[in-house]
């Protein structure tokens, strides 16, 4: 997915790249990276909820402005089946 | 390798999530960029103005189109166009390397496409890219290089095309 997403940004399109894989990331880093603690198969989260999978969405774009430097990784601090997910109707 | 073989190993890394992190390890070194590390391309100043494009790697592919090829080791480095407004009734995974049981129930775990589009009706996002992409993780030897020498600059030539502002890319 890093080999892609480089080529992508390369081609002037920023990019964010989510991964569940830190090792896997910190081998061949995307552009800007985001890290979930989620299981394999299941980045965005559980099927059918679809709070979360938007939370998560939502914070891997934002991840647009927070990573600042090629390669850098940020950690979305969500845990497995724990914790829950309220969304602002209007946001 | 048989196909039975590598689909109980994805489902027993998939379940003890330590196993990817030590094989991932393990292949880190052999992990050579061929691919270098361009600068960042600037945001958009507002995502409620941007058109966003997905890229998957978990091997989703219209029911229509031809599966991956699930039977060189070396995995596929061809991708598939996913058209925006494709039902996801019509959206399969072709992809023995991960446990994909769960996007099989719910194709947003890897390919968030729905909640995508509740992102732009909430005026969050601006629109979404006509055109989105299916690919398979699991890619080496030939397969890599056919992925950086034709794949990957087929992609991001596509995706210049529909104008796309952002790209979200996704594992398997």
């Amino acid at each position: 997915m890093g080999l892609v997403a480089r080529e992508i940004e390369a081609a002037g399109i920023p990019t964010v790249t989510a991964s569940v894989v830190r090792q896997m990331t910190e081998a061949l880093p995307a552009p800007r990276n985001v890290m979930v603690k989620f299981r394999l198969g299941q980045v965005f989260g559980e099927p059918g909820h679809a709070a979360q999978q938007r939370t998560i969405l939502r914070d891997s774009l934002a991840a647009l402005r927070t990573v600042t430097e090629p390669g850098g990784i940020v950690e979305l601090p969500y845990r497995w089946k724990r914790g829950t997910y309220e969304e602002a109707d209007a946001r | 390798m048989a196909r039975w073989w590598n689909r109980l190993q994805s489902n027993v890394y998939t379940r003890f999530h330590w196993i990817n992190e030590l094989y991932a390890r393990a292949v880190r070194k052999k992990a050579s960029a061929d691919i270098a590390m361009p600068p960042l391309a600037p945001p958009p100043d507002h995502l409620a103005d941007a058109r966003v494009a997905i890229v998957t790697a978990g091997g989703v592919h219209l029911k229509s189109q031809e599966p991956f090829d699930m039977e060189n080791p070396e995995g596929d480095a061809s991708f598939r166009v996913l058209p925006a407004d494709a039902d996801v009734g019509e959206l399969v995974i072709t992809h023995d390397y991960y446990d994909h049981r769960a996007a099989d129930q719910d194709i947003n775990c890897v390919y968030p496409i729905e909640r995508m589009k509740e992102l732009v009706d909430r005026g969050e996002l601006g629109s979404l890219a006509p055109r989105h992409i299916g690919m398979m993780g699991h890619i080496y030897g030939a397969q890599r290089e056919r992925l950086i020498r034709q794949s990957a600059p087929e992609i991001a030539a596509l995706l210049r095309e529909d104008h796309v502002d952002v790209v979200l890319a996704t594992p398997g």
